[in-house]
């Protein structure tokens, strides 16, 4: 340990002071400050300070409902997820059979949804003209649909497909973690199968389950699309909030705003204390295999059965994503399955500028905001890592924050400071151009390029810093040289989940937007309202397989760079 | 001596390739065996194969006149030492002994008692309550062995336990091991890749390589009297140079005229047929077998100084010699650097090996 990383901190030239000044003020003005504004206004009235509208909100049993509603399907959706993504992650990390590999990977499929596009392929395969909903009304020649796709109920289905992923790569990455050989050692003492998870699987999981909840409820908490389009009469806070806005009634939207904010700062303060509490880390890393080759003549053939069936089910929405993108307009109206094909929603896409603008404005904004945030992350991991300033839990919490308010919070926070002209406070008239967007977007993504790239920072060697200044390297060139190139495997997975996230921007868009400005999500919905399924679903498949390309892409440069490291 | 646990031709391929291959070997009980041989020798696989963690494509385990070679881990009742020890990091020292006992199905207070005695026995007493985060390495190690003996399980295998300690450590955890293994009079198959270990723990080791047990003996035996090139130099150093077989008597003592001149005497492998007469044959030479003669004769090997080693109390000189290379044990400044010196058995043929490169008459 050096002045580079030792409790005393480095010290600190006029330059430096500068730059964390600016850092510090700029992530307060962009982060804290909207938010502030919003709490304070929601205690504004026209005769000054005023509980008015909190008592409105109170007095109101449709507004409590819809809090409660927001909770309880929050806690479900862990409780779903979990029951789904736990047990899978398990078969798929200790059991070996045969087509493991590409079930494993299948079943993280729903990972390449965007949450609009999620909620609508599931509309498309379940709702009420979905193919699996007439399929099932053919066979048992029904006269109406065997189900309906509204309320809570599909809330949460969807929010189980879509959100289960979260505990499966946990776990997945939980158990990757242990020294496999502590399952071996816990039979060669006497337990069975049973107890080994009990006594063993579950408790080193713990951690890592309370991590997963915590990313399951908060998303859930903040999830807007499904409950937009699914929820019909049912509300939950995030579309109370949308409605508030959409009708005039600021005061109300910004209670509802600090309330859901309030509930979700207030589930995440334990878990995320639960989460910290207990870290194991087991020595070493054994050379014994992890996965027990199934047995039995049974399960050889059931387990994979099993599995491939399970998996099929999480892969029918994208399946039917791809299938309605090729039916051409109109050409769909009674039969089961679409009777024609063609390319021609594709060809639709790009051909007119009308079309092609919002897949523009995704990729810039998206680009945008994600370098941004990338470079944000960058400075900040600097100055908290590497320096440890004074403060630099302060800036660490500002980073993180935007991950604890959901997306509608956010955007209501910006839409309300930034739509005065007031310069001498901060405010800025931004409402109506695309710089609101990038900021909306570029805050949602910061606690993701945050994460990685500290997490990068944390994991950099300081030694080879240190060898690169005994080696007469200046600061600038020890940056660039070394300290970046170290970061690149953490960049290149913070920046392609920071621009996936941005790509299928759905919930502060839909608050943001204007028509010169609006992302793919804003015009599948549009496409959805009159009735152009073909065209959503073009736009659809176009997000899926531009978010696949950045996964990949990260991946690859990921391992790449783990390669030449080492 | 009775065996215990015996292993019957036991095989075990991985995507088709064999790990481990008909390997037979029987472990008498209070015994100590160790199977020894490079990484990738099928050595873990064995060890795990009697464990239960692996199932044998083919042969048995038997143990105490009983086939386990189907049954659990579970049910074995086999306590084990991982090579990373495997503790469990959730529960302290002393849940994770208490661990097997519970399984068990003990009352409570029998467990604490045999708790309380397992760590008394790997000399921590009183640790019962720490975390294991907060135990250095060798502690650890003492925490898996004493989780593993808990139970009082009919044999105790042992997974590179060792390797993860720093040399001084080892060389001292590894004779209390012996002396607390011998004092339960636990049977017990060790798995190192260390010879010294092997040495220094085993009443007798199985040398293994690519999955074939290659020889099984007392450690004297191994050194004395190794069946193949492998072992001879798995086991201890040894230098070589090629000849060819002149006369064999009866004791299999082999006279080879060398390709440097020399004539030598040398021990063949006690298994297979001793090579004939006329057969082409390499001598592996002990450094200790060797010394350096006041002057060349019939009986010594001419040969140029190539390399003078410090080995603590002795010195070995490494001598290239026609058709091949010895090493030869002695003391200080016995010669320098690019000197011709003379190079002669001291007590033929002790220490002196000959295995057979080809008959006489086979095609090359």
């Amino acid at each position: 340990m050096s002045a580079w990383s030792g409790d005393a901190g480095r010290r600190l030239g006029p330059r430096d002071r500068l730059l964390m000044i600016a850092v510090f003020a700029i992530l307060f003005w962009a982060v804290v400050y909207p938010n502030l504004v919003v709490l304070l206004g929601s205690l504004r009235g026209e005769e000054g300070f005023t509980l008015r509208h909190y008592a409105a909100f109170l007095g109101t049993a449709s507004e409590l409902r819809a809090l409660w509603s927001s909770f309880w399907i929050s806690a479900l959706t862990v409780l779903l997820s979990a029951l789904i993504g736990v047990p899978l992650a398990l078969l798929f990390a200790r059991y070996e059979f045969p087509g493991r590999r590409l079930l494993g990977a299948l079943a993280a499929m729903p990972v390449l949804l965007p949450p609009l596009v999620g909620v609508i392929a599931i509309l498309f395969l379940y709702g009420e003209s979905g193919i699996a909903t007439r399929l099932v009304q053919d066979i048992l020649g029904l006269e109406s649909p065997p189900w309906r796709l509204r309320g809570s109920g599909a809330i949460l289905a969807v929010h189980a497909y879509s959100m289960y992923v979260y505990f499966y790569l946990f776990t997945l990455a939980g158990l990757a973690r242990f020294d496999p050989a502590v399952f071996e050692a816990a039979a060669s003492l006497g337990a069975g199968r049973f107890r080994t998870f009990a006594r063993v699987t579950v408790p080193l999981l713990t951690p890592t389950l309370a991590g997963a909840a915590l990313l399951t409820f908060m998303t859930s908490m903040a999830s807007f699309s499904a409950p937009y389009v699914l929820g019909g009469g049912f509300r939950v806070m995030t579309t109370q909030i949308f409605n508030s806005k959409l009708q005039g009634e600021t005061g109300m939207a910004m209670v509802e705003t600090v309330m859901l904010a309030a509930v979700s700062l207030l589930v995440l303060w334990p878990l995320a204390r639960w989460e910290g509490a207990r870290e194991y880390v087991s020595p070493g890393k054994g050379t014994a295999p992890l996965r027990v080759p199934v047995k039995s003549r049974w399960a050889a053939i059931g387990v994979p059965a099993v599995a491939g069936a399970g998996v099929l089910l999480l892969v029918l929405p994208h399946l039917t994503l791809l299938l309605v993108s090729l039916v051409p307009d109109g050409s769909w109206t009674v039969q089961t399955l679409p009777p024609r094909y063609s390319l021609e929603n594709y060809a639709q896409l790009f051909a007119e500028a009308r079309t092609f603008r919002p897949i523009l404005n995704s990729l810039f904004m998206a680009g945008g905001a994600t370098i941004i945030a990338v470079v944000v992350a960058i400075v900040v991991g600097r100055l908290v890592v590497s320096w440890r300033v004074p403060g630099r839990r302060l800036l660490e919490g500002m980073l993180a924050l935007p991950w604890a308010l959901p997306g509608t919070v956010l955007a209501i926070a910006l839409a309300t400071t930034f739509s005065v002209n007031q310069p001498w406070v901060g405010r800025f008239v931004m409402v109506g151009t695309a710089s609101i967007l990038v900021m909306a977007y570029t805050l949602r993504v910061l606690p993701l390029t945050g994460r990685a790239v500290l997490a990068g920072f944390r994991q950099l060697d300081p030694s080879l810093e240190e060898a690169a200044a005994s080696l007469g390297a200046g600061r600038w060139r020890t940056l660039r040289r070394i300290t970046v190139p170290g970061l690149l495997p953490a960049i290149a997975a913070g920046a392609s989940l920071a621009f996936v996230t941005g790509l299928g921007e759905f919930v502060a868009s839909i608050v943001l937007y204007t028509h010169r400005t609006r992302p793919i999500s804003i015009e599948i919905l549009s496409q959805l309202r009159d009735f152009d399924l073909g065209a959503a679903a073009a736009y659809g498949v176009l997000l899926m397989v531009l978010v696949a390309g950045a996964f990949g892409l990260g991946q690859r440069w990921i391992q790449g760079q783990r390669v030449e490291t080492g | 001596m009775q065996a215990f646990l015996e292993l019957d031709h036991l095989t075990r391929t991985f995507a088709g390739t064999p790990a481990v291959h008909e390997l037979s070997l029987s472990v008498g009980e209070h015994e100590i065996v160790t199977l020894l041989g490079p990484s990738g020798c099928g050595k873990t696989t064995t060890l795990r194969m009697i464990a239960g963690f692996e199932t044998p494509n083919s042969g048995r385990i038997v143990l105490d006149g009983r086939d386990v070679t189907q049954l659990p881990p579970q049910k074995r009742g086999f306590g084990m030492v991982f090579q990373h020890y495997a503790l469990f990091p959730h529960m302290s020292v002393g849940a994770n002994v208490a661990f097997g006992l519970e399984t068990a199905g003990l009352t409570r207070a029998e467990v604490d008692e045999r708790v309380t005695g397992a760590l008394e026995l790997v000399q921590l007493p009183g640790a019962g309550d720490r975390s294991i985060g907060s135990l250095s390495g060798g502690q650890q190690q003492r925490v898996a062995l004493a989780r593993a003996l808990a139970p009082q399980p009919k044999v105790l295998l042992l997974d590179e336990p060792l390797s993860n300690l720093d040399a001084a450590l080892r060389e001292q955890t590894r004779r209390e091991l012996r002396t607390l293994v011998k004092e339960i009079g636990i049977t017990t198959v060790y798995v190192t890749h260390d010879q010294e270990e092997a040495f220094d723990l085993s009443d007798r080791i199985a040398v293994m390589r690519e999955g074939r047990l290659e020889q099984l003996g007392p450690a004297e035996d191994l050194y004395h009297g190794p069946a193949s090139e492998f072992v001879a130099t798995f086991l201890g150093r040894a230098g070589a140079v090629t000849g060819r077989v002149e006369t064999i008597d009866r004791g299999r003592i082999a006279t080879c005229r060398l390709a440097g001149g020399a004539k030598w005497k040398a021990l063949t492998p006690a298994a297979g047929g001793p090579p004939q007469p006329g057969a082409e044959v390499k001598l592996l030479a002990r450094p200790e077998a060797l010394a350096f003669a006041d002057r060349a004769d019939q009986g010594t090997l001419r040969g140029e100084l190539k390399d003078l080693r410090f080995a603590g109390s002795v010195y070995v000189y490494t001598v290239a010699v026609e058709g091949g290379e010895l090493e030869v044990q002695g003391g200080a400044d016995e010669a320098r650097l690019g000197d011709v010196v003379a190079v002669v058995p001291r007590s033929a043929p002790t220490g002196i090996f000959a295995f057979t490169v080809r008959s006489l008459g086979q095609d090359p």
